[in-house]
């Protein structure tokens, strides 16, 4: 029962996130948005491996925490000069 | 129909979503957000078909490598457009 609950609020903020990826007006809302997203996506994994009972699961997501900072550093570096048509 | 599969079911309906606007998206950096964002729900999808070194290679190559190799390559194709 709190595992629907639980996944039912995840699903509302990757909808929430998505609307904001979607309808940003500027680049740098997009990439907050995106950094958001792969925040929830981190929690999605833990869940998922506390669902599945395996901790197996939970090294994907310190692997893609990792890569998803880098992520952000890349596109913030994008961001950096004056490109703003995005 | 257990939890999972709703959460598989939502999954899927996302990534056909994100793989729409990654092909049809105005422009080049928007597109390479919604690939992003496509190879992130792809992890999860991996992990809900308990395939998890398939889920680790995903997000090195998906989410690392080809970012970053495409915003490179945009930041490199922008400076040499400005250039000239």
């Amino acid at each position: 029962m709190i595992d629907i609950l639980v996944f039912s609020l995840v699903g509302l903020g990757v909808l929430f996130a998505m609307i904001r990826l979607l309808i940003g007006p500027t680049p740098a809302d997009r990439v907050v948005a995106l950094d958001t997203f792969n925040i929830i996506v981190i929690g999605v994994i833990a869940l998922l491996a506390y669902q599945f009972k395996n901790s197996l699961y939970l090294d994907i997501a310190i692997v893609y925490a990792i890569l998803a900072f880098i992520e952000t550093i890349v596109f913030a570096r994008y961001l950096e000069g004056n490109h703003g048509d995005c | 129909m257990t939890l999972i599969n709703i959460v598989e079911i939502v999954v899927s309906v996302l990534l056909i979503a994100l793989a729409f606007l990654a092909i049809n998206s105005k422009t080049l950096i928007k597109s390479v957000m919604f690939l992003s964002s496509l190879s992130m729900l792809a992890v999860i999808g991996f992990v809900i078909m308990r395939a998890p070194d398939v889920a680790v290679t995903e997000a090195v190559i998906g989410s690392g490598l080809v970012t970053s190799l495409f915003v490179f390559t945009l930041l490199a194709v922008r400076k040499a457009g400005k250039k000239i």
